[in-house]
């Protein structure tokens, strides 16, 4: 399939130095350009444009999608190099992928999602007033009310907290009574709760496990099988451990948060915050975002505080692949920086940046990779090495299969640079 | 609950329908909790400190609007409440707790005021936040305010605004916009944008001309902006007033992962006094955040910067005499009246001062989730906003500026009810107008 042929990055050019395209000169070609993406391999830079009165494309490397639109947003590059958008025609939407709209038109689509591998694509759709969600334009068979945290898993399932029942205006009672629940693939998989929020999926996407509000004051964690017996002050979102068998999320009980598992307290330790928790299911590692000490942010890893602390946020954390490494992108005294974990030893960048975004990693963990903003300035950093030159733009970087090259690609004086650079030349 | 004026009791279901449902012995048990457990050595401190002096009840003009009835001195409000609450170590009735309702949700707009002039600074906004935090867990919240915390509970936002209606209404207002400049946008989900501006839920639902006014001066500004699909775009927390703080953490959450998914240096937020203190004070805090974890300026801020630093030019003054209205929250909250007093002079040829002014105004009448108890309170809030009328008609201004999305409402109410014939804007309003259509270069 031609995904999988564009996933694999052995087959991009890692040997061309420098590749440009001028994008400035759009701007002559069309009334205006959009915000442009560019495509993971780096080969494709593309943006909406607005062609006539009302009347918006796509511009990808020059050429436009044969089909004009009324509008369009959202336009992302997919993992799998399928550039897709939200676009309207004749007062009805739809997703269009590399210029093919797909058959199903809806009165309103929204929340354009990727799965990892970018064979599905998924959205959020209204018709008639009546909601869900679509797959590779399949749409959910019954809607309902109203939709909210949609998710889409990697195996192509679709999962959103959908309300079941209409409410009056200002019907407390009703609402109190529960008018949500989980929807998976359009079927209903759980009670009505007051709220749900955080759902997630297991590894084969059997089993969604979610945060719940019972009552009023009533918190909890429920899976499609049913919710835990206790009940807490507050929960935020569950994680699936062990391949499915238990769930551990953090909860709220005498006003400290603790991580739980399966309804028993695990980690044995409160703290004043804990959330995000993360997990590495076939090495068994958890970490989570804590907070210790009113103000102050750390990361907890298999119940060992590790020896960081930042001041500000903790905005993301998560493993690589293998779980060697820990990356928590952090703020700390109001500017950002990255820290890498390895074994617990826990290294920050220093990079001071006013924007930064999480990195890339390569296959053997030695690389990281991201991009940074700092004095309106965009620079590639690289194992926490800033490299020289700067940009007026830049996309998320990649690293080739053999660890040895970097792929940067950014926008500079009007011209989108894909260059290909050898490690040593940045590190 | 029994209004003064008119001897009418004021129904509100939501109450009635929660007091019927309570016990004693509930009654008694979440008291005693929130009491033991959810207040510190500040409350602690205050209940005993007071004196009972009244030199706070001038403050307050809930106060002066009664005619000065002892009931509603700011101490006389803790003393019918929690102090009794205390004393009767939670063994309240239901008709006291109907009259607690009554003066912690309606009689008190959690303003501050009071707390300047008390030698002890006795917070009794944190006492009537208090009682509201018991009335919230015995869940005999006024109907209309639970609805709109409710709706953050389940939509992130406080108007039952579908996230379809959101986007869609940003989208209808970039289109008409561009009355204004051709290419104008209102750039949707735009990651790395220097700004992400958010708003309150009533902009898309009822006032959705601000947006486009919005729009038109950040695009006049040559701001790189953005304003978000999801949810997290409302910074608005009625949960922060009912004493709903779990609702009131998990919207502050929101909002600020919202500005860290786009990668933003900082939130411009609208004109908005209690979302203000809930992003900058309350609901971050909450979470533990000390400080807001992502820069965040009111609009008041973020227009000084524009005005005073010619990214936005006045073509021409404003005609009509303009008074202006401090909101307690970003005055008295954060001492925001001397920029506004700035901007004020730089947009408008005929300014006059409002007496009292600047962290020292009172209060609009609505805020702290008053107007927010809906139609059944609305008599009374009138009443209560007497004092609030004849400080306006003492300005003879044309124009009241309120930056206060709450202020405004309130004060609209007030402007007509006692016919006091101004017209209401936000500064947004003002500027729109006397503004240059013209874009913004660097370095001109
Ligand atoms: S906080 Fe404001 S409304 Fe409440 S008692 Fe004090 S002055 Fe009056
Ligand atoms: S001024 Fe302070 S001490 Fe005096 S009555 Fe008021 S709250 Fe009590
Ligand atoms: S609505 Fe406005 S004036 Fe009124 S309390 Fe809020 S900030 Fe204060």
């Amino acid at each position: 399939m031609n995904d999988k042929i564009l996933n694999d990055k052995s087959t991009w050019d890692w040997q061309t130095p420098e590749k440009q395209i001028p994008v400035k000169e759009w701007e002559d070609e069309f009334n205006w350009v959009q915000e442009p993406c560019a495509s993971p391999d780096g080969e494709s830079i593309a943006a909406i444009v607005n062609v006539d009165d009302a009347e918006f494309s796509v511009c990808k490397n020059g050429e436009t999608w044969e089909e004009t639109f009324e509008k369009a947003w959202a336009l992302k590059f997919g993992p799998d190099g399928r550039l897709a958008a939200l676009t309207a025609s004749d007062e009805e939407w739809t997703v269009c992928v590399d210029g093919e709209c797909w058959e199903g038109r809806f009165d309103y689509a929204w929340d354009l999602k990727f799965s990892p591998d970018g064979s599905f694509i998924s959205a959020a759709i209204q018709q008639d007033s009546e909601y869900g969600m679509s797959v590779n334009d399949t749409t959910w068979e019954t809607l309902y009310k109203n939709i909210s945290g949609t998710l889409l898993g990697p195996l192509g399932n679709s999962a959103a907290v959908v309300q079941v029942d209409h409410m009056d205006q200002a019907d407390i009672e009703a609402f109190a009574a529960g008018l949500f629940c989980v929807a998976v693939n359009g079927e209903l998989q759980s009670e009505r709760y007051v709220n749900i929020e955080s759902i997630c999926f297991d590894s084969t996407e059997e089993k969604t496990a979610f945060s719940i509000r019972r009552s009023r004051l009533d918190y909890s964690i429920a899976t499609n099988s049913g919710p835990w017996k206790s009940n807490f002050q507050f929960a935020w979102e569950p994680c699936f451990i062990n391949h499915g068998a238990s769930i551990i999320a953090p909860v709220r009980q005498n006003g400290k948060w603790h991580l739980f598992k399966d309804d028993s307290d695990f980690w044995n330790r409160p703290f004043e915050q804990l959330w995000k928790p993360t997990v590495h299911d076939s090495t068994g590692k958890i970490a989570a975002v804590v907070s210790e000490t009113f103000g102050r942010w750390g990361i907890c890893e298999n119940n060992t505080l590790l020896n960081f602390q930042c001041n500000t946020m903790i905005s993301e954390l998560f493993y690589s692949d293998n779980a060697e490494l820990l990356i928590a992108l952090f703020k700390d005294n109001d500017l950002w920086d990255l820290a890498v974990i390895r074994n617990g030893n826990v290294t920050p960048w220093g990079l001071k940046a006013d924007k930064l975004w999480a990195p890339v990693i390569s296959a053997d963990t030695k690389i990281a990779a991201t991009r940074m903003e700092k004095n309106n300035r965009y620079y590639l950093v690289v194992n926490g090495k800033v490299y020289q030159n700067d940009f007026d733009m830049m996309f998320e970087p990649a690293i080739s299969p053999g660890s040895d090259k970097i792929l940067l690609k950014a926008i500079k004086n009007g011209i989108y640079y894909r260059q290909t650079l050898s490690l040593d030349k940045v590190l | 609950m029994q209004d003064v004026k008119t001897n009418k009791k004021v129904i509100d279901e939501g109450v009635e329908a929660g007091l019927a449902k309570l016990t004693p012995e509930k009654i008694a048990s979440v008291i005693n909790q929130v009491l033991e457990k959810e207040t510190g050595a500040r409350f602690k401190a205050y209940v005993q400190t007071c004196m009972r002096c009244g030199l706070c009840s001038d403050a307050c003009s809930v106060f002066l609007s009664n005619d000065r009835a002892p009931q509603y001195s700011p101490a006389a409000k803790v003393k019918q409440t929690i102090l009794e609450m205390i004393n009767k170590k939670g063994r309240v009735s239901r008709e006291f707790l109907s009259d607690a309702v009554r003066i912690a949700h309606t009689e008190c707009n959690v303003c501050k005021r009071c707390s300047m002039y008390c030698p002890f600074g006795i917070d009794i906004a944190y006492m009537m936040l208090t009682v509201r935090r018991i009335i919230h867990k015995l869940e005999i919240t006024p109907l209309y305010i639970q609805d709109t915390v409710n709706s953050h509970a389940a939509t992130g936002n406080q108007m039952w605004v579908k996230q379809d209606e959101w986007i869609d209404t940003l989208q209808w207002q970039e289109e008409d916009a561009r009355e204004e400049f051709e290419d104008l946008r209102i750039p949707l989900d735009k990651d790395g944008s220097d700004i992400m501006y958010s708003v309150i839920a009533p902009e898309p639902k009822f006032q959705a001309g601000l947006i486009y006014q919005m729009a038109t001066i950040m695009h006049a500004a040559n701001v790189n902006w953005t304003m978000p699909s999801t949810p997290g775009w409302d910074n608005s927390n009625m949960a922060m007033y009912t004493g709903d703080f779990e609702t009131s953490g998990r919207i502050a959450r929101i909002h600020y992962e919202a500005a860290a998914n786009l990668h933003v240096k900082k939130i411009v937020m609208g004109e908005c006094g209690h979302a203000f203190r809930s992003v900058y004070d309350v609901g971050n805090r909450w979470v533990g955040w000390t400080a807001p974890p992502i820069e965040l300026i009111h609009a008041i801020d973020f227009y000084h910067f524009l005005l005073t630093t010619g990214r936005i030019k006045v073509k021409e003054k404003y005609k009509k005499s303009v008074t202006l209205h401090d909101p307690c929250n970003i005055s008295r909250g954060r001492g925001l009246h001397h920029k506004a007093r700035e901007i004020v002079n730089i947009l408008c040829e005929n300014f006059i001062e409002m007496t009292p002014n600047k962290e020292h105004n009172y209060c609009c009448g609505a805020g702290g989730g008053v107007i927010n108890c809906g139609p059944p309170w609305k008599g009374t809030r009138m009443v209560n906003n007497k004092e609030k009328s004849r400080q306006l008609k003492r300005t003879g201004a044309q124009v009241l500026i309120a930056p206060c999305h709450n202020c405004h409402s309130g004060l609209e109410d007030i402007v007509e009810h006692y016919e006091l014939g101004m017209e209401i804007k936000f500064f947004g309003d003002i500027i729109f107008e006397v503004m240059e259509k013209t874009i913004f270069e660097e370095g001109n």
